[in-house]
Order: structure tokens, then C-alpha cells, then sequence
């Protein structure tokens, strides 16, 4: 049984991650494919064509992947997270018919005539797009909303016999506070990745001496995006993190691996937690009281240690740790690479600054990372819960034969591989044989 | 919300949008299905393949959704049904859930490399993608109506290989050729030139083809299928789903002959249509049937959702529903002209 429910979970986490690869990129570009699309119909202005023509393409290609991608997850409730299913379905089934009828069909339908609209009917073609950009982003709402459930429980009750729960209120499932902290972390977050991807891409061209007005006019949206999206996700992530530690204290003391309870705790910058011995093996650097402003928004805050909790209700203390150090050490890396981008953007020293062009090239997958970094604090802090305080992950699994799930496992990742590889490929060549004058 | 209507009043109007939910996708993804397994036989060249991708490229991923909606429907109405339907069969979901992502890549993907070898990869994606979801829905959903392997206390003894009966491999045959047909017909009405005559001239054989098959699975479903005329005993106005059945594949054949292609579309989707309804009505009230005894099978009532979460989906249904519907039609009107061979 042990072995199943870890494939069960490794075949999950392997979907849902690939699946969230092209989720970001699709949720910032549609906004910004649709935007170029307006100014073009507004004004004629032949470089927001190329700009819309040229960045579109990156979005079909990307979109193709995320729109199937995402069919795995919801097969997946049923194929190898029955017992959750169950459990769940009369609260989480709802969010999820809803994206279907209130977002996927949008993204479905003006996916397809924004592709095949000509240039002759351009207000159709812009509208299209803005539908397109309007479902994505409203998808995230539904989704974020059963999720939010499985973190914060909130507007049900049990059964009579206990075997499911019930839902009580459907307006409290979504004004759930978890959902509207995740939403607006999640949304900026994609906008992000999308800008430092053009910021990457931009780049790419300048180095090659390619300074079109294409390039140009982009890589000055996606700066500012960059930077405004950078500062405001560690301001927002830190009323989350005082939030889900009132929440789920497991997963705050996690991400920070404090150990024992207590006030005034520090943070420390060098730290090498060790779960077997329920203390750091090293901790260097400590900041007096940081970790407790974090945690608490108070410098004198009281935080209670892994060490005082149930001990057998606590999430793997390291990979939350480490994911969270890499998320915030990116979330850092980024406001610099943005801040710097904007002054060199200023002073014109931008398109020479060969060392900078080539740091952001290198930096297209970091906001990937820390996305997925990010989604591992969320989704692994709240183990051994499926859904927390009420159903145990262990719970939540189907009885299927272990080879069945075994042959799944291999099929998705074989599959998933060469489509990621091709995927690459094809942005890469679009990108490569771009010119930013057609 | 819909507080005068009881729980399992509630029950009964969602199995009826849930057959409703059914059929809109086996119709609306028919022919992108159709012109997938037809592309790597009918289309000669580029140019050829481009018209076909061209037919249905608009459409097929808003016509998807309604398969998404389908099983987020009965996720969210039928927990019960929808955690054993996938449990029970977990593998055919699995080819199901591959043949989806490959026909979805191979059309998005179809020309986005020249290379002719990657091109003719995707051709035969898009082909290997619609073969396993016509089949592998087809074989399902015989199986729906004939009972799975349902032993007392909801414990599953069926196989993998138990799946494909006589019965079920003519049900997915069936689907295949209806799919086939519908998807001849459309490239015969939304294009040009020489694929469009070649299109046409199949779409009379495999009309043919869908009016022998659709006969002999109706009849094996009223004679040999324990149980599937019980409902139609106790209310024959139900004979209804199945003549019309058979009077669209007769029209169908009829239109296809006469080289009128729009009507022969219409009336394959009728026959499509109706052979699902024609099942879907002989299980009521069981939406998970059993073959070994019709105690064991899980019926509508026990596998509902609570009233509050029924009512609100239903409420969100009926505003949502007739929307979608209305801006769907509405994008095939933006794409009335003809692909031409350009």
C-alpha cells in the first residue's frame, strides 16, 4: 500500500508541475497579446502588429501544451484520487464544473477564432484574444478555489456518518482569504515569469545586435511589469506567510524550520535544518526577531516550534525549508535584475550592457523554478493532509492494481518528455528566426 | 435555491443534463474526431492537410470542452459515479487521456516545422489521438449500458480484456465510423476542390457503414443486453430515441448519396446523438450498471450530490449552459466561407 500511494503522489506531482509550466506564461501573455492586439486596432501602428504577430506565436505554442496538460489533472481525481473524490466531490466537484462552463469553454472557443481571424477583422481578432485572456485568468479563480478548500476548509459540514462533507456555503468557498491570498500571489507570479521570459527573448536580439523597435517596445513593457510584479509578491507573501501560520502553524515553523517554540525568534541567513535530530545542524547569521516579524508581524512574536506540534502531523520539514529559501532567494535575484534593467534601460546603456543581456537570457527558467518552489511549500507544507484537518493523503487513494499506476506513471513522464523537448524546440526556433521585421 | 424541487427530483433533472452534457460532446467533437482519422488517407499534400486542419481548427478545442464539462459535471453532481467510472476503468482512461493529448498537439502542432517527417508525425498523431478517443468511448460506454462487473459492495471483478465483448467492439466500431462519416461530411461542406469530392465520395460509404452497424447494435441492445428494455416496456415513447437513430442514418445515407452534404452532416449527428441517448435511457436510474445483478449497480440517488450543491450547479447550468451554446454557434457563423486550396 505504501508503494502506491507514493506512486499515486509522484504521478500527481509530476502532472501537475508539467501542467504548471505552461499555465503562467499563458495567464501573463494572453493579457499582454490581447493588449497589443487593442493598440494595434486603435491606432494602426504597424510594430504593435509584429508585436502581437510575434509574441502571439510564442502563446499558440505554449497554449497548445497547457490546455491539454490540464485534462491529466482532472482524470486524475477520479483515476487514482477516488477516496478523495468521494469525499470531496459535493464541495470540489462545483469549482471545477464551474471552469469548465465559466472559463474553458472562453479560452476553447475565441482560442480558436483568434488563430484563424485575419488582420481584416481585427476588432473580432482583438475581442477574441480578450476572451481568451478573460478565461485563463478567470480559470484560476475556480481552481484556486477548490484548492483553497483543501487548505482552509471553509462552508461545509461532515455527514451524518461522517464519510464526506457537505457544502454549506457556497459564498464562503469563495471568499475563502486563503483563495484571495493564493489568487493574487499566483497571478503576479505569472505575470512575472511572462515579463522576465520577454526580458530573456528581448535580450537574446539585442546581444545578436537586433535592436528593432519590436524588441525594444517589449522588452520596456516587460521591465516594468518585472519590477512591479517583483516588489509586490514579497510585500503580499509576507501577509501570507503571517496568515498560514495562524492557518497551519506545521507549515509556517516549516518554512523557516524553527524548532522550538518561542518569542523574538531569529531568522537566520545561513541554516541547514535536520528533521532526525528536530534541530539545525547549522545555523549562522541570525537576524534577532526576524523570523518572528515574518511570522507574526510582530518583532516580539511568539511562534510555535516544529518540536511542540503533533510530531506525526508534520509536513517533510527540508524540502519545505529549501524550497522556500530557493523561492525567496529567486524573488530577491529578480527585484535586482529589474531595478537594474529599468536604469539601464534609462540611461541607454542597455543594449551594450552584453553581461546583463546574457544574465537575463539565463534567467528564463529561474521564475520557473520559483513558481514550482513555491507550489511545493503550498502543497507539500500541507501533508500528511490531503485536505487539511480532515482527510489524510494516505485516505484520499484509489484502489487500482500498483502495475496499472506503474504503466501510467511511465506512459505520462515518456510522453510528457518529448512533448516538453518539441515544445522547446519550436519557441526556440520562433524565437531564433525572428527578426522583428516581419 | 430550488427549494420546491426534492433531492431526488434534483437527482433525476441532472441525469437528464447529464445525458444532455453527453450527447453535445459526442456531436460537437464528432467531426474534428472524423477528419482526424480521415487526414493521413484523403490528404495528398500540404496543402491538402492544411485544408482539412483549416476545416476544424476554430472549433475543436471549444468543442472539447464539453467532454471537460461532462466529467467536471459528474464530478461535481455524481461524486460517487464519477470516482468508480474512472477507478473501474483505469486504463482505457488512461488511452482515452493519451489520445486527447495527442490529437490536441498534433492539430495545434500539425505545420509549425517544415520538416516533411515531423509534419507526417503529427498527421498520424492527430490519427492515433482520434482512433483511441472514438474507440476507447465507443467500448466504454457499451459497457455503461450492457453493466460493468459490479459485485455486491460496490467491488469491481471486471478486466481489461472482459471490456471488449462482442457487443462493446461493435459499440466502438460504431463510434469510429460515426466519427469517420461526420467528419467526411464536414470536410465536404467547409472546403474546396479535389479533398472535397474525395471527402464526399467516403462520406457514402461510411454512411452505409454507420446505417449496417447502428441496426445490428440496436438490435443486439434490445435482444441481447439483459435488462436494456425495461425502461422501454414501462414507457414506450422511448422507442422514439432509436427509430430516430436509424432515420438519421438512413437520411444520412440518402444525402450522402444525393451529394448534399450539409443535411447528411446533420443527420449523422442525429443517429450519434441518438444511439448514446438510446443507451443512457435503457439504464436510468443506474448510471454505473451492474451485469451481476441490478442491485449492485449505483444508481442516481445514492450517488447525488447534497441538495444545496446540486441546486447551485443546476442554477449555474441554466444561465451558463444556453450562453456557451449561443457563442459557440455564433464562432461557426464568423467561419462560414470555404477553404480553398491556397
Amino acid at each position: 500500500m505504501v508503494e502506491l500511494i507514493l506512486l499515486s503522489r509522484l504521478q500527481f506531482a509530476i502532472t501537475a508541475a508539467f501542467h504548471f509550466i505552461f499555465v503562467p506564461l499563458t495567464l501573463g501573455l494572453a493579457l499582454l497579446v490581447a493588449s497589443m492586439e487593442t493598440m494595434y486596432y486603435r491606432n494602426k501602428d504597424e510594430t504593435w502588429r509584429k508585436m502581437a504577430d510575434f509574441w502571439g506565436r510564442v502563446f499558440k505554442i505554449n497554449f497548445a501544451v497547457g490546455l491539454v496538460s490540464g485534462l491529466t489533472l482532472t482524470f486524475q481525481f477520479g483515476t487514482n484520487w477516488g477516496a478523495y473524490a468521494e469525499f470531496m466531490g459535493d464541495v470540489f466537484g462545483p469549482p471545477l464544473a464551474v471552469e469548465a462552463l465559466l472559463a474553458f469553454f472562453l479560452e476553447g472557443t475565441f482560442f480558436g477564432a483568434w488563430i484563424f481571424l485575419d488582420r481584416n477583422r481585427q476588432k473580432l481578432k482583438t475581442f477574441s484574444m480578450w476572451m481568451v485572456a478573460l478565461g485563463t485568468n478567470i480559470s484560476s479563480l475556480w481552481i484556486i478555489t477548490a484548492n483553497g478548500f483543501m487548505q482552509n476548509p471553509v462552508g461545509y459540514e461532515m455527514a451524518a456518518d461522517g464519510s464526506k462533507v457537505v457544502m454549506t456555503d457556497f459564498f464562503a468557498l469563495i471568499t475563502n482569504g486563503y483563495v484571495w491570498y493564493m489568487l493574487v500571489h499566483t497571478l503576479l507570479s505569472a505575470y512575472l515569469l511572462t515579463a522576465f521570459l520577454i526580458m530573456g527573448i528581448c535580450a537574446y536580439h539585442f546581444l545578436k545586435g537586433n535592436n528593432s523597435k519590436v524588441f525594444k517596445k517589449s522588452f520596456s513593457i516587460a521591465v516594468t511589469i518585472a519590477l512591479a510584479t517583483a516588489v509586490m509578491l514579497p510585500v503580499l507573501g509576507h501577509g501570507y506567510a503571517q496568515y498560514v501560520t495562524e492557518l497551519q502553524p506545521a507549515k509556517g515553523a516549516a518554512m523557516d524550520a524553527i524548532w522550538e517554540t518561542g518569542s523574538r525568534v531569529p531568522m537566520y541567513l545561513i541554516q541547514v535544518p535536520d528533521s532526525s535530530t528536530g534541530s539545525n545542524s547549522v545555523q549562522l547569521l541570525g537576524i534577532p526577531g526576524l523570523a518572528s516579524f515574518l511570522y507574526t508581524g510582530s518583532f516580539s512574536g511568539k511562534i510555535t516550534g516544529l518540536n511542540q506540534l503533533h510530531q506525526d502531523e508534520l509536513p517533510p520539514v527540508g524540502m519545505i525549508f529549501w524550497s522556500f529559501r530557493l523561492m525567496t532567494v529567486l524573488g530577491s535575484l529578480f527585484i535586482i535584475e529589474a531595478l537594474l534593467g529599468l536604469y539601464l534601460q534609462k540611461s541607454g546603456k542597455l543594449y551594450t550592457s552584453d553581461k546583463y543581456l546574457k544574465l537575463l537570457i539565463w534567467s528564463i527558467p529561474l521564475p520557473y523554478i520559483a513558481i514550482t518552489a513555491g507550489w511545493i511549500v503550498a502543497e507539500v507544507g500541507r501533508q500528511p493532509w490531503l485536505v487539511y484537518g480532515l482527510l489524510k493523503t494516505a485516505n484520499g487513494i484509489s484502489s487500482v492494481p500498483i502495475s496499472d499506476v506503474l504503466l501510467s506513471v511511465a506512459l505520462i513522464s515518456t510522453f510528457y518528455l518529448i512533448l516538453m523537448v518539441f515544445e522547446i524546440y519550436l519557441i526556440k526556433k520562433t524565437v531564433v528566426n525572428a527578426t522583428g521585421a516581419e | 435555491m430550488f427549494d420546491f424541487l426534492t433531492h431526488d427530483m434534483l437527482a433525476v433533472i441532472w441525469f437528464f443534463l447529464w445525458c444532455v452534457i453527453w450527447g453535445v460532446y459526442f456531436i460537437a467533437d464528432s467531426f474534428s474526431l472524423g477528419a482526424g482519422l480521415l487526414l493521413p488517407f484523403i490528404a495528398t499534400d500540404e496543402v491538402q492537410r492544411t485544408q482539412i486542419q483549416s476545416s476544424v481548427g476554430p472549433f475543436w478545442g471549444g468543442n472539447e470542452v464539453w467532454l471537460i464539462l461532462a466529467a467536471g459535471g459528474t464530478f461535481a453532481a455524481f461524486p460517487l459515479v464519477f470516482s468508480k467510472m474512472f477507478t473501474f476503468l483505469y486504463l482505457p482512461m488512461m488511452l482515452l487521456l493519451i489520445g486527447l493529448i495527442a490529437r490536441g498537439i498534433s492539430v495545434e502542432y500539425l505545420h509549425k516545422d517544415e520538416n516533411p517527417r515531423i509534419q507526417k508525425a503529427f498527421a498520424w498523431g492527430w490519427f492515433i489521438g482520434s482512433l483511441l478517443i472514438s474507440l476507447v468511448l465507443g467500448v466504454a460506454f457499451a459497457n455503461f449500458f450492457k453493466g460493468l462487473e459490479i459485485a455486491s459492495g460496490g467491488v469491481y471483478t471486471g478486466t481489461l480484456p472482459g471490456l471488449f465483448s462482442p457487443y462493446a467492439l461493435i459499440g466502438g466500431v460504431l463510434f469510429v465510423f460515426m466519427s469517420v462519416t461526420s467528419g467526411a461530411l464536414w470536410i465536404n461542406v467547409k472546403t474546396e476542390g479535389a479533398i472535397a469530392s474525395k471527402a464526399g465520395n467516403l462520406a457514402k460509404k461510411s454512411a452505409l457503414i454507420v446505417f449496417i452497424l447502428s441496426l445490428v447494435y440496436l438490435a443486439y441492445s434490445f435482444v441481447g443486453i439483459e435488462g436494456f428494455t425495461t425502461n422501454y416496456s414501462a414507457t414506450p415513447a422511448l422507442y422514439l430515441l432509436p427509430v430516430l437513430a436509424v432515420v438519421g442514418a438512413v437520411l444520412s445515407m440518402f444525402f450522402a448519396k444525393k451529394g448534399r452534404g450539409f443535411p447528411a452532416f446533420c443527420s449523422n449527428l442525429l443517429t450519434l446523438l441518438f444511439i448514446v441517448e438510446s443507451g443512457l435511457a435503457s439504464i436510468y436510474p443506474y448510471m454505473l450498471k451492474s451485469s451481476i445483478s441490478p442491485d449492485y449497480g449505483i444508481d442516481i440517488f445514492e450517488a447525488a450530490s447534497s441538495h444545496m450543491t446540486l441546486s447551485i450547479m443546476l442554477g449555474g447550468a441554466l444561465v451558463f449552459v444556453p450562453i456557451v451554446i449561443i457563442y459557440q454557434l455564433w464562432a461557426y457563423t464568423l467561419f462560414k466561407e470555404k477553404i480553398k486550396e491556397t
